[in-house]
């Protein structure tokens, strides 16, 4: 029984482990020392209090925006658009959450404001869901263009109309530290990290055990099959990537209150790079997202240190991160031959 | 009025027309390769990441040697061995199209970045005085549309890329073999056309020219290397091959009207409008969003697009 439960988890293990590998062969060609790097990457982002601490911060946006993505991955839609899902949604909530924060109880300005972020989100998305669902127009690219949209709206708004300190670097009120999410106790991490593990656990069983979820599973096995069977697939294409794009938002919302205080400009955290990879090595599985989730934020956050550190730029851990997508699909590849091979 | 009469000057004109071609001359490369690529039945994704290989590798020898041809070049080598890559990962091996295109973007993006900051560090070195445009004669001194004949040279070639890919495509065996692949590849492989290899090979043309346009974007266009340096041209190239429905000849259209949306932000600097700058650099995205929404309706997919084809 064990081994059944830890045999799907091999393929994403020897993904990791080759693409770090071929990243430290790609580190030794362009003349640096891999041996420190790594050395330095695992010190410092899972030795220390601060890295582990700052991973765990780090991993909410990723556990929140994979629960979006393992539902319209499920189904085979491919909403590459996060970035700017989480843009829009974290704007809105750095202009409007301040406000709140001064005229409401401070729960309820929480709840409001991931209300806001989600909605942000979703809103960013109902073009390119219209076009999928109703005409069938890729939705990478339509996703992808709102992406670049969002960056330059999102600029141009807290650089202009919502800059709160003009003449300054711009960025929206800053929200004061005790008016932010508030820690878990006993911890430096707020909050978000319990809502984060909420809501992929809800996403995982959303989409396995309920027959909504259901319908999102035939949708991405067969599309003739589950308009065979009535579903209408119009609506669980629209409905997913606006959950998908909300929750993204919801990251959004996350990251101004939990972590930055404020949207500031220039700032484009691109999670989207991270949770894509992420969620196809768990193979869309809520509970396999969350061990990744810890992993690919003590990545970044690892990896940040150690270009400080080491001097190895932070655009290595994107190189890495790719690689394990691209090793991940081969080693998918030899297991289903394998299957295959042991059934003939 | 006074608007009217600047819009209408020359100079506006002139920067429009000449910067628009130019801004064009990537996304036409990269498309019409793309086109023989879908045509094919395969999906690439990775474009974008092509894209901005091709224009580190074509900036970083034409910094050294400073010599455009030998930069173009290394922009196309490096180009197509990532695209044999992602065709040995796709065709052969028979990975969802999808997940390796993405793949290939994200290493793309974060290989070219990686290499950047290891050779220059914080510098941004401009490659200058190694471009030259070639006028054509008598055509080049026509008032207002002169600056459409005085083009770098690739601009010239990826234009005459057009009807000639065309007729590759539609009027040869080779590309009559490209089209069945893409639509049947079973009959076509009863016929004697060997699946894998004709996709292959598009699969690289597509690397050739993606990363021909990645390399006149870095040297050509702009003269010098940012971090995602191609801000979206590869799937805006991918949009583009879409709306013109796989006909390579209509690429123009598409092509051109972003090259517009580019160029705009110039022309009205020169005419001293004060739009924002981020809704301008926002246009060609929108366009794109929007004809998306106008035109591509009903279009026709090749029958066996983005799957793989397993030999009995």
């Amino acid at each position: 029984m064990i081994v059944k439960k830890i045999i799907p988890a091999i393929g994403p293990i020897f993904a990791i482990l080759a693409a770090l590998i071929t990243g430290g062969i790609i580190l030794l060609v362009i003349g640096l020392d891999p041996i420190r790097a790594y050395s330095e990457l695992f010190k410092l982002g899972m030795g220390t209090y601060l890295g582990i601490t700052e991973s765990l911060k780090r991993m909410v946006p990723l556990l929140i925006i994979s629960a979006g993505l393992i539902i319209v991955f499920k189904a085979g839609i491919w909403n590459i658009g996060i970035n700017g899902q989480f843009l829009i949604g974290a704007i809105l909530v750095g202009w409007l959450a301040p406000l709140l924060i001064n005229r409401t109880p401070l729960y309820l300005s929480f709840l409001i404001s991931g209300l806001i972020g989600f909605l942000g989100g979703a809103i960013w998305v109902i073009i390119p869901a219209m076009l999928k669902a109703k005409y069938e127009i890729n939705e990478i690219i339509a996703t992808m263009m709102m992406d670049f949209v969002a960056f330059n709206f999102t600029s141009y708004l807290v650089k202009g109309p919502l800059n709160a300190y003009p003449g300054r670097f711009p960025q929206t009120t800053i929200i004061h530290l005790s008016k932010r999410l508030p820690h878990i106790p006993f911890t430096d991490i707020h909050i978000g990290l319990v809502v984060g593990l909420l809501l992929i656990i809800a996403a995982h069983f959303f989409v396995r055990r309920t027959t909504w979820g259901y319908e999102f599973r035939l949708l991405g096995e067969n599309k003739r099959t589950a308009l065979h069977a009535g579903i209408n697939v119009q609506k669980v294409i629209f409905v997913g990537m606006l959950i998908s794009g909300g929750l993204a938002g919801l990251a959004g919302a996350n990251d101004v209150l939990g972590i930055k205080g404020a949207f500031q400009a220039e700032w484009n955290p691109g999670y989207c790079f991270a949770a894509v990879p992420l969620v196809f090595l768990a193979r869309f599985n809520g509970i396999a997202v969350i061990p990744l989730a810890y992993f690919f934020s003590f990545l970044m956050v690892g990896g940040e240190f150690m270009s400080r550190a080491a001097s190895v730029p932070v655009y290595f851990v994107h190189v890495i991160e790719a690689l394990m997508l691209l090793f991940f699909s081969v080693i998918e590849y030899i297991q289903k031959k394998e299957k295959l091979f042991w059934k003939s | 009025m006074e608007i009217l009469r600047t819009i209408f000057s020359e100079p506006f004109f002139v920067t429009l027309l000449g910067g628009s071609l130019t801004a064009s001359t990537p996304i036409i490369l990269a498309a019409v390769g793309e086109n023989f690529v879908e045509s094919g039945g395969v999906l690439n994704l990775g474009l974008e990441g092509m894209m901005i290989i091709g224009a580190f590798a074509a900036f970083v020898v034409a910094l050294i040697t400073k010599n455009v041809y030998w930069g173009l070049l290394s922009g196309m080598f490096a180009s197509v061995s990532i695209a044999v890559a992602f065709g040995y990962l796709v065709i052969y091996l028979k990975v969802n199209q999808i997940v390796a295109g993405l793949g290939i973007y994200l290493f793309g993006m974060g290989i070219a970045s990686l290499l950047f900051r290891i050779i220059f560090g914080r510098e941004f070195p401009v490659v200058q005085g190694i471009t030259a445009k070639t006028p054509i004669p008598y055509l080049s001194e026509i008032p207002y549309i002169r600056s459409i004949f005085n083009q770098h040279i690739i601009t010239y070639i990826s234009l005459f890329l057009l009807p000639v890919s065309w007729w590759i495509l539609y009027k040869t065996s080779y590309g009559l073999n490209v089209r069945a692949v893409g639509e049947k590849p079973i009959a076509a492989d009863a016929h004697g056309v060997n699946v894998y290899r004709t996709r292959f090979i598009t699969v690289m043309l597509g690397g050739l020219l993606a990363g021909l346009g990645g390399a006149f974007l870095s040297i050509c266009d702009l003269s010098f290397f940012v971090d995602n340096i191609t801000q979206g041209r590869g799937f805006i190239a991918i949009a583009i091959v879409m709306l013109a429905k796989w006909n390579p000849s209509r690429i123009f259209y598409g092509a051109f009207l972003f090259g517009i949306c580019q160029s705009l932000t110039f022309g009205l600097q020169i005419v001293g409008l004060d739009v924002p700058r981020e809704f301008i650099l926002m246009l060609p995205y929108v366009a794109v969003i929007a004809i998306l929404t106008i035109l591509a309706r009903n279009t026709h997919l090749p029958g066996a697009f983005c799957m793989p084809y397993e030999r009995e």
